[in-house]
């Protein structure tokens, strides 16, 4: 009976440790952004203070994402500093014109749609609240893809569990859903699946 | 220590246990769900930009307002206009997901004769031998679009003729048109001013008209926000969606219509809530409660109830006189709130026969439900989209999808705001496809084209300089500049409403009480706007739909 239970303990053992600490390392890959883009940096040396003026909003209210390289070589249309990453963006890709091949940390499915002007003008949300200090932050953060579903690891969140985590972490339905619950605002499922 | 066999499946049973409390399982089902997502053959749209055209949807003629998500040229998503002045922003579950339509795998992409495959130079030639040694018939579902007029002046020059299949709402206008002579396809019923509206089963909660007419009315009436004195009063066999959300249900006996209208009209002039004017229906209360299975007593309260808010609408499900004539009772043919002429030089539709035995040729619409099929020994030319199988025509022809042909959109059936829209072609067709209008147009050159029948009628409302346009701002057609700003504004999505004409303007003569017709098995309803085929996102909502309660299985 007490063999059967070590050896039950030891079956339980293995797959939690399967489960919590392998399963989450083989289950995503880390992959470098292009180049190391310094938020931070960038609004000390050159005052972009404001997340909007690179992010911006469209004049119909459609959310622009990442700024395109025009944006970059407005500044950088020859080097003006003599840091590695500058280097990488004005040889690979602002003379050559080539964009840069962002890997996006919230990029949703193509049934999803997400409005930022909604969220932004009417709702009055920072940008912090989904997106933490992310626009402070001094260094760039790994981009974790997902195996098999080919999406970012910030859609689920750091944490496995998803228990106790902070509200900017996971952005999948359940996390629109909790917030719309906490703001108190109904949404049906047209208004992000139209 | 000796491991057994015992221990492996020991062992396996506490990892599978532990593995229960670890993301493992979970996040496997939740990641493979969406890697399905995005299996390589499954299209996705272009990661672009997105971009909303305004249209109109043409699946069936009530023209809903449409806003149209496009990704790189092509449709993604649909949603309702909410300042469409009828639709009001509603739209069908079929309408929702109308992007889908053109990749369904019942998309008719090549001509068909009889079980294999043709081609446009075989139907044509095939139809132009059948026009030249016989009458043609063309039968159609949308009336007074720029096509109905290709159609029929194509029959006009070729002796044949050109029929319509009318939807359940005009089958109930169908009545006036002996007593007013105005042709039912003219006469619309004002919702919008009625206080007390009489609803004979007609399903006005649950898609009857545009689907965003009544029921934004009945839940701004909810709201508050409009007049919360507003009645519905269904009088129907069984609690249907409509019964159930109505101010009160009264329900009858199926089949029981006819006589509940008659013992209405009897128990309002027999209680004086009417001026005495007309025919007096001849059956008693006591025979009626008999066929209804109410008692005298709620026939008489009923009565009361009905005519204590005016104006008073009564509705039918289908055509049928008795439930009629009870609006002419009221005075409520020809008044505000009642039953309107909204069109004011609409040419009379000949409804199709179900059989027809003189033509050659019978060449039927894509606007026609696809569950009509004449009986005929003519040849059948069929133009549809989507083949919804079992198809017994001889030819089969394919038609423009959502969104691949410009089309217009004239006044929705039984409404009382008459209107006109373009809904331009968005998207380019995948294969060779032809509207009927078209493939006569190839056939008789000498055929004006629906593209410049729409130019012709942008430049009568243009002359006429009545009614508003409804644009990204609502402006009256006398302060439009030019056609070409008139054209160009209702080909970016905007929609033309005329001029409400002033009541009283219609005569109606109601010479004796209609004989109660027979009871009927009344068709259900709600196959009259399915489509052939339904696109992914509407089957569920749709089977749910089709849960309401149709007549042959009520009472069962």
């Amino acid at each position: 009976m007490a063999r059967n239970t070590f050896v039950f303990g030891l079956g339980v053992a293995v797959a939690l440790l399967v489960g919590w600490v392998a399963f989450p390392q083989a289950l995503y890959v880390k992959k470098h952004q292009p180049l190391d883009f310094l938020h931070k940096t960038h609004a000390e040396k050159s005052g972009l203070a404001d997340c909007n003026e690179c992010h911006t909003l469209r004049e119909d209210g459609t959310f622009a994402g990442l700024p395109a390289m025009e944006k970059c070589a407005g500044c950088h249309s020859d080097k003006i500093g003599d840091s590695k990453a500058e280097a990488i963006l004005v040889e690979n890709y602002i003379k050559p014109g080539h964009e840069t091949p962002w890997l996006v940390y919230a990029r949703q499915p193509a049934n999803v749609f997400f409005s930022h002007a909604i969220h932004v003008k009417r709702a009055g949300l920072t940008c912090t609240e989904c997106h933490s200090t992310y626009g402070e932050s001094d260094q760039v953060r790994l981009y974790e893809v997902n195996r098999i579903s080919g999406y970012s690891r910030d859609i689920w969140g750091h944490s496995m569990s998803r228990l106790r985590r902070a509200p900017h972490e996971g952005k999948k339905m359940n996390d629109c859903e909790g917030c719309h619950k906490r703001h108190n605002v109904e949404v049906g499922c047209l208004g992000c699946h139209e | 220590m000796k491991v057994t066999r015992r221990d492996l499946l020991v062992w396996s049973a506490g990892a599978a246990a532990g593995l229960m409390v670890t993301p493992v399982p979970w996040k496997i089902l939740d990641d493979t769900s969406k890697w399905s997502q995005n299996w390589p053959w499954i299209p996705q749209p272009a990661r672009v930009p997105i971009e909303t055209k305004q249209s109109f949807c043409t699946l069936c003629p009530k023209g809903c307002g449409l806003r149209v998500h496009m990704a790189a040229g092509w449709p993604v998503g649909v949603a309702g206009t909410a300042t469409h002045p009828v639709s009001r922003g509603a739209l069908c579950p079929l309408a929702f997901g109308a992007h889908q339509l053109n990749w369904h795998p019942r998309r008719l992409r090549t001509v068909r004769h009889g079980a294999s495959d043709s081609s446009w130079q075989a139907a044509q030639g095939a139809f132009a031998q059948a026009a030249k040694e016989g009458r043609v018939v063309v039968v159609e579902g949308y009336p007074g679009r720029a096509a109905s007029s290709v159609f029929e002046t194509f029959a006009q020059k070729h002796g044949g003729r050109c029929q319509v299949v009318l939807g359940s709402e005009s089958r109930s206008l169908k009545p006036y048109e002996l007593w007013t002579g105005v042709n039912a396809s003219s006469l619309g019923y004002d919702l919008e001013n009625a206080k007390t509206i009489v609803s004979f089963a007609a399903p006005l909660l649950d898609g009857w008209g545009s689907p965003g007419q009544f029921t934004r009315l009945w839940a701004e009436r909810a709201a508050g926000m409009n007049d919360p004195q507003l009645r519905l009063i269904q009088v129907e066999s069984s609690l249907s969606r409509t019964a159930a959300r109505a101010w009160q249900w009264v329900p009858i006996r199926e089949g029981s219509d006819s006589a509940m209208a008659a013992g209405l009209a009897y128990a309002l002039l027999e209680q004086k809530l009417v001026p005495a004017h007309g025919p007096v229906p001849s059956a008693t209360l006591s025979a009626v409660a008999a066929e209804t299975g109410l008692t005298p007593d709620a026939i008489r309260e009923s009565a009361r109830t009905i005519v204590a808010k005016t104006p008073v609408l009564v509705i039918a499900r289908d055509e049928n006189p008795s439930v009629a004539a009870l609006n002419v009772l009221l005075g409520s043919v020809g008044a505000r709130g009642g039953v309107v002429r909204v069109l004011k030089n609409e040419r009379p539709v000949l409804s199709a026969d179900q059989t027809i035995t003189d033509a050659r040729a019978v060449l039927i619409d894509a606007s026609v439900p696809w569950e009509f099929n004449p009986q005929t020994s003519a040849e059948v030319f069929r133009f549809a989209a989507w083949d919804g199988g079992g198809s017994r025509e001889d030819w089969l022809l394919p038609a423009p999808g959502f969104l691949e042909d410009v089309v217009d959109v004239p006044t929705a059936p039984a409404s009382s705001v008459e209107t006109y829209a373009v809904a331009p072609a968005l998207v380019k067709a995948t294969s060779e496809v032809k509207s009927a209008a078209q493939f006569l147009g190839n056939l008789d050159s000498t055929l004006l084209t629906s593209e410049k029948i729409i130019q012709t009628r942008c430049e009568d409302l243009f002359r006429a300089r009545v009614g508003t346009l409804h644009g990204r701002e609502a402006i009256r057609v006398s302060e439009v500049p030019s056609v070409e700003k008139l054209r160009e504004e209702l080909w970016k999505g905007a929609v033309w409403t005329g001029d409400a004409s002033p009541p009283g303007r219609l005569r109606c003569e109601l010479k004796e009480w209609p004989a109660s017709a027979a009871a009927k098995t009344v068709d259900d309803w709600s196959s009259e706007w399915a489509a052939p085929v339904l696109p992914p996102l509407a089957t569920k909502l749709y089977i749910e739909s089709g849960l309401r309660e149709a007549p042959q299985r009520r009472n069962a």
